[in-house]
């Protein structure tokens, strides 16, 4: 009887999963903090083909500053990308030429530190023209309240530390 | 020495399935009403076989780990459970010598959520959770050994996250019919006039359970059924065929199971079970599964799983690659329970011979009860907690009180 009644324990724990992963988190609280000498302009959750673009977080943060907590549903492996308005003195231009232009700033990309790409695409379907200047890294986000610092190395790359 | 290391082998086995284990796509799981449907479908097939007595289905799938069975997304790999409920309960009356009415019930909740609770559900914004509930009503004739059976088939979408999955529709409306006479059966699913799926099944292995014979050459006859499935391309029909031969290697212990897909597709699986009992209580099977993602020998899956009546483990095994949305380089738990039951006798999932069984007497017997508790009575005298022996009075005796004179020699109490 006493084994029948932990048995049932047991199934209704594994049922409400309680047993296997009470402290799981299924979401983000994520806060950046810019360490670079340039604004981010913000942070979005790209697809890999960059066709969808899931934006988190949406407000300008100044050198220096961080910004307010913003809490999503990522928690796992995902590409984030991090925009800027100019990275090493090359800010956004206006043109008028119907190309793509994709720079890269810098070449080289580790684990956790990113190029940084200056891309103008010049929306010949759409109205007015998208510019960009952003660096691209894939993040492990491993849920609850996660502090990214987003800094600038010696050789102008880009990296990200979680702290 | 040897289990110390047992044990660590079993760890080891259990982090490596764990660690390679490759997320699973969001297609599989838009697709998974269609597979819940024709499982249960089959299921009800198999136990039609009979079409009397009783059958109770049960189970659960148990994922411990958030990054066992993750979803790959078009954003990335999330972390998360995959899971999937069921149950399928049939049941039937005699009508008369001959008759049975039955009313048969089978549900599966299968998805994908960031949380596996199961009393009150996460619903995450990438979760993916639907159902499907198939329930009808059979009529069989032992007499002329036929069965008919009709009813309703609901899938239903209870979550899909809008980020990552496409439109689809909900409260989806089927209905079946299944028809047997003798070991041949016949079995339709449809949708609005058009099918879905239609399927023949000839058994002709003989079952001693169903009064066939016992063993000799008829018991290794095959088993074979063919299903039309619809399928739509590009506004086209691109219908297909799949042909299942289920044959006896040896006592109808030991079976080989093999799918091809017609026209285009050709081998699909080959699964060998192994039954220590023909009652299919207990089976080990290693299977190879052909996903038609890659070229060559690398396509195949290589896995299997190992069913011990209460619990089920799996490694890569065809049936969950197919029922828990592709999902391979992992081990999966399944806590789950069946049984079959007719003419009082019990059996596994399309088995062809009874459980062997004992017979005891259950009659209750009151005298030897009674005698068994007055002896647990008369133990030993309990002790108190200052250590004196503690006696219960076990009844009143009355003495009778004679001459005044006796009064001080015999005293009555």
């Amino acid at each position: 009887m006493k084994f029948l009644r932990l048995f049932l324990c047991l199934v209704a724990l594994c049922l409400t999963a309680c047993m296997s992963h009470l402290f799981v988190d299924t979401t983000t609280r994520l806060q950046v903090e810019n360490k670079t000498d340039v604004v981010i302009l913000g942070l979005d959750i790209v697809s890999d083909d960059g066709s969808s673009v899931q934006p988190w977080i949406k407000e300008t943060i100044e050198p220096g500053e961080k910004s307010k907590v913003v809490e999503e549903d990522w928690v796992g492996t995902f590409r984030v990308r991090v925009r800027f308005d100019k990275w090493n003195g090359v800010h956004s231009f206006n043109g008028s030429a119907c190309a793509t232009e994709t720079r890269v700033v810098v070449a080289l990309a580790k684990q956790s530190e990113a190029d940084v790409k200056h891309e103008v695409d010049d929306g010949c379907k759409q109205e007015g023209r998208v510019e960009m200047t952003f660096a691209e890294v894939e993040l492990d986000f491993e849920g609850g309240s996660q502090y990214l610092v987003v800094s600038q190395d010696e050789d102008g790359k880009a990296v990200f530390k979680f702290r | 020495m040897q289990r110390k290391l047992s044990k660590i082998l079993f760890l080891f086995a259990l982090a490596a399935g764990i660690a390679f284990a490759d997320p699973i796509p969001t297609e599989a799981l838009t697709q998974g009403g269609l597979t819940m449907r024709d499982r249960q479908l089959r299921d009800i097939g198999l136990v039609m076989r009979g079409g009397r007595g009783g059958f109770f289905d049960i189970g659960y799938t148990y994922t411990p780990s958030s990054e066992q069975l993750q979803l790959k997304s078009k954003y990335g790999v999330h972390n998360g459970y995959a899971f999937r409920h069921h149950y399928g309960i049939f049941g039937s009356w005699v009508l008369d010598s001959n008759s049975h009415f039955g009313f048969l019930t089978w549900f599966d909740r299968a998805g994908w959520d960031s949380q596996d609770f199961f009393f009150f559900p996460h619903y995450g914004k990438f979760a993916h959770i639907s159902s499907a509930f198939t329930w009808g009503f059979s009529y069989t004739n032992t007499k002329y050994d036929v069965t008919a059976a009709l009813g309703l088939q609901h899938q239903n979408l209870e979550l899909a996250g809008k980020r990552v999955y496409p439109n689809e529709s909900d409260s989806l409306l089927f209905y079946w019919a299944h028809a047997r006479f003798k070991n041949v059966s016949f079995q339709g699913s449809f949708y609005r006039g058009t099918f879905q799926t239609l399927r023949l099944s000839l058994d002709l292995e003989s079952r001693e359970l169903y009064g066939g014979a016992k063993h000799g050459f008829k018991t290794y006859l095959p088993n074979l059924n063919a299903t039309i499935y619809r399928r739509k391309k590009d506004n086209d029909d691109d219908n297909f065929i799949r042909l299942n031969w289920e044959q006896n290697l040896y006592e109808q212990k030991l079976y080989a199971d093999v799918t091809f897909d017609f026209p285009d597709e050709g081998f699909r699986s080959a699964v060998v079970k192994f039954y220590p009992d023909p009652s299919r209580m207990i089976g080990i099977e290693a299977s190879c599964y052909r996903r038609h993602e890659f070229a060559g020998a690398q396509d195949l899956l290589w896995g299997g799983a190992i069913d011990l009546m209460f619990f089920r483990l799996g490694y890569n095994s065809s049936f969950d690659y197919e029922n828990m949305f592709h999902a391979k380089g992992t081990l999966i738990a399944e806590i789950k329970f069946h049984i079959g039951a007719a003419d009082g006798k019990f059996f596994g999932r399309g088995a062809a011979k009874p459980a062997p069984m004992e017979t005891t007497k259950s009659q209750f017997d009151l005298k030897k009860f009674m005698k068994s508790r007055a002896e647990q009575n008369s133990e030993a005298p309990a002790i108190d907690a200052q250590g004196h022996k503690v006696i219960e009075a076990k009844g009143i005796r009355y003495e009778k009180v004679g001459a005044p004179e006796s009064t001080s020699a015999e005293g009555g109490n």
